[in-house]
């Protein structure tokens, strides 16, 4: 027994072991003892909640969520909209950051000016000034329903959100989906191809012009045949609002800029640090073998940057999308705002509701940077 | 020799007891107050006539008085009051955590709130409605007329509920965005994203003046629920509850006595009532069976006044309310408050 103890791979596991048990009795014991107390205080527990309807109404969704549905429901409703913004708000941030971080190296004075200017500026600010400038900035800025933007007389823009026409039928646009997913495919085949030959002859293919045409103008074309064969519910004014159709509502806009435009700061100091780290030599030798300027950062700077650009920029993300739940102190229904929110004070099951929210931004995030460290690896530059 | 000890020791024990006058039951929140030497009320974060903060930072209102006639009542001292501004979704938290000894704002008494939250409603303070404000430019008369408007509401508060009940019954559209906060939701509809803005009609009274121009706004008379509200504790030390209870149901009754803070030492001394002696402590001993000294309500009705008294000051004719008493009126004269008797 003495000898076996003596194996150090044996020693390693066993305390592991022990680690792991005493940390599960510690949690069950911290567990069971809030649920005594709170069964002791009157106070109910459970997940039981979950079922129950929820009678709370969510202005904004895209799951087709009515307040006669269950908690869970609702649930699903804040993940979705948290998701949403954060995906959209990741996207624009990702291009506005990379643009802002490409113009603060750039050799004309003013464009590396206004880059820094933008950069210290939305860098010192506190983020929940900016969404709420955002959010009355835009209210602001926009006219009553009555005297709403009108756009072809299909569109309408005012205090209330954007409304936009809704088709009423969709298997059409489903099909032109289809489709556009075949025309992506065929032209990720085409890249492929034209790469091959190239390694094979030296002769250039026109990918881009192609890839334009492919995925540009024939979705276009097919999603507008799509559309003209559905009818359309297109928004009217009734009484006080436009009723009918999909409203992208202020609030969406307001945290969708203010988390892009913000997280584009942080971004752009990370891209700038990313291809600071790539040796002048590099660029030299790239420019003596005759490549054009766009080339030399595309092919030789970016490859070579992205390992230093990928780690800070997960971490920007995470943060852009744990920032969403500001979306709570300007209405946005994300997770926080309807279920930390409403749902909570609704059913007073704090601790049950604080530990399912912990439990998905947590999902969520490790998801993003599993992704993000698998993407990383793979496009690592292999050196020889 | 052994039965002999015992049996004087069990006389003993009889003959101090009977001599003890009462035993009380143990009451931890009581001895808490008297061992930090004041009471820790939650109220609102800010609503004007009910619980708000002047400019001097000292706080007025209809349940902020509720929590000084307490204070009065168990400490002698109205002032000995902490106030703790909590808002709709930290309350029941504050209050199950021990953090408050009581909620005192403008808290509808429900029942899956008294079912699953650990909370006792102790009474009620104030019969409120709900309704909504409107711009006056809006032309809106009736609630129906509201339909396809947008509201906004504070998350969480059975205004929220109540709205989106009373429309989906009836089968009307209309928009509700939910804000963490009620004066997210007021700045909100002042900006002009909702075209309402819902709460209880006591409430908006107050809280209308937080508008840019106050007069470009109107409160409707037509109120669609009944929000009763009033002092919570938490679930457990009944002797505590007994104080809280009746420290309002005292106030109550003072007001429909006739004791007012001018009168109640004369009342004391010379009424021949003896609900009023038995109220003021000049007979019964009633503050002792709750562990209180007897002249605990003559000290809050001394110090902060009668129910009556109070409402005038905060939310009646005496402030910028302008309330009418209405449902808050004594059951003699037509309204809806009614003690239980003090015998």
């Amino acid at each position: 027994m003495i000898r076996f103890l003596r194996d150090r791979k044996v020693r390693d596991v066993l305390w592991q072991a022990l680690a792991t048990v005493g940390l599960v009795v510690v949690v069950v014991f911290f567990v069971r003892n809030a649920s005594d107390n709170m069964v002791k205080a009157g106070i109910a527990s459970g997940f039981q909640f979950l079922w129950r309807d929820s009678g709370i109404e969510v202005p904004f969704n895209i799951t087709g969520y009515k307040p006669s549905d269950t908690i869970l429901a609702l649930l699903w409703t804040g993940i979705v909209n948290t998701i949403l913004v954060s995906a959209a708000a990741v996207v624009v941030a990702t291009v506005i950051g990379f643009t802002v971080g490409l113009m603060r190296l750039s050799h004309n004075w003013l464009l590396s000016t206004l880059a820094a200017v933008y950069i210290e500026f939305v860098r010192n600010i506190p983020l929940l000034f900016f969404v709420l400038f955002w959010y009355f900035g835009v209210l602001a800025a926009l006219p009553t329903p009555k005297e709403s933007y009108d756009f072809l007389g299909i569109a309408f823009l005012n205090r209330r959100g954007l409304s936009i026409p809704l088709p009423n039928d969709v298997a059409g646009f489903q099909l032109a989906l289809l489709a556009i997913a075949v025309l992506i495919v065929a032209q990720i085949g085409l890249a492929r191809w034209a790469k091959a030959r190239q390694a094979r002859t030296g002769r250039d293919f026109p990918t881009w012009m192609v890839g334009f045409v492919l995925c540009g103008l024939l979705p276009i074309v097919a999603l507008a045949v799509a559309g003209a064969a559905t009818s359309w519910d297109v928004p009217t004014l009734r009484g006080f609002n436009y009723r009918g159709g999909f409203v992208l509502v202020p609030e969406f806009v307001a945290l969708f800029m203010a988390l892009s435009t913000y997280t584009a700061g942080f971004i752009a100091e990370v891209v700038r640090g990313g291809i600071q780290s790539v040796r002048q030599g590099q660029i030299d030798a790239a420019r003596a073998l005759g490549l054009t300027p766009g080339r030399v950062v595309r092919l030789v700077v970016i490859p070579q940057a992205m390992p230093v650009i990928i780690p800070p920029i997960t971490s920007q993300y995470l943060n852009l999308i744990k920032n969403s739940s500001l979306g709570a102190a300007i209405a946005y229904p994300e997770i926080v705002a309807v279920f930390m929110g409403s749902a909570l004070v609704a059913t007073g099951q704090a601790i049950e509701i604080i530990a399912i929210t912990l439990g998905i931004y947590l999902t969520i995030g490790l998801a993003v940077s599993a992704f993000m460290n698998w993407y990383n690896a793979r496009h690592r530059l292999v050196t020889r | 020799m052994k039965t002999v000890c015992r049996i004087a020791a069990l006389a003993a024990f009889f003959t101090g007891s009977a001599a003890s006058a009462q035993q009380l039951a143990p009451s931890p929140t009581l001895d808490a107050i008297k061992a930090r030497g004041h009471i820790e009320c939650g109220v609102h974060l800010g609503l004007p006539g009910f619980s708000f903060a002047n400019d001097k930072g000292e706080w007025t209102g209809l349940d902020v008085d509720y929590c000084k006639s307490l204070a009065a009542a168990v400490l002698g001292d109205a002032t000995k009051v902490k106030f703790t501004p909590t808002s709709v979704q930290q309350r029941w938290a504050v209050l199950q955590s021990g953090q408050v000894d009581l909620l005192s704002r403008n808290t509808t008494i429900t029942f899956s709130r008294n079912a699953t939250l650990g909370v006792n409603f102790q009474g009620i303070n104030f019969y409120e409605g709900q309704t909504f404000v409107v711009r006056t430019k809006a032309k809106v008369v009736a609630v129906k007329d509201l339909a396809d408007a947008t509201i906004c509401v504070a998350a969480g508060s059975t205004e929220e509920k109540t709205a989106a009940d009373w429309f989906r019954e009836r089968n009307l559209k209309v928009t509700i965005i939910n804000f963490q906060k009620n004066d997210d939701a007021i700045s909100a509809y002042d900006q002009g994203r909702c075209d309402a803005y819902t709460a209880g009609i006591g409430a908006l009274a107050g809280q209308r003046i937080k508008f840019k121009d106050p007069n470009e706004h109107q409160i409707l008379t037509e109120i669609i629920s009944n929000d009763p509200q009033g002092p919570v504790t938490r679930w457990g030390d009944e002797r505590w509850q007994l104080v809280v209870r009746w420290v309002l149901n005292g106030t109550i009754a003072a007001e429909a006595l006739g004791v007012t803070s001018k009168n109640v030492e004369e009342m004391k001394a010379k009424s021949a009532s003896s609900e009023v002696r038995r109220l003021l402590g000049a007979e019964g001993k009633f503050g002792q069976m709750m562990g209180l000294s007897d002249d605990w309500m003559f000290n809050a009705i001394k110090q902060v006044g009668n129910y009556g008294e109070s409402y005038e000051r905060t939310v009646g004719m005496g402030s910028a309310l302008k309330l009418k008493r209405g449902a808050n009126e004594l059951w003699t004269k037509g309204g809806l408050l009614y003690s239980p008797p003090f015998q």
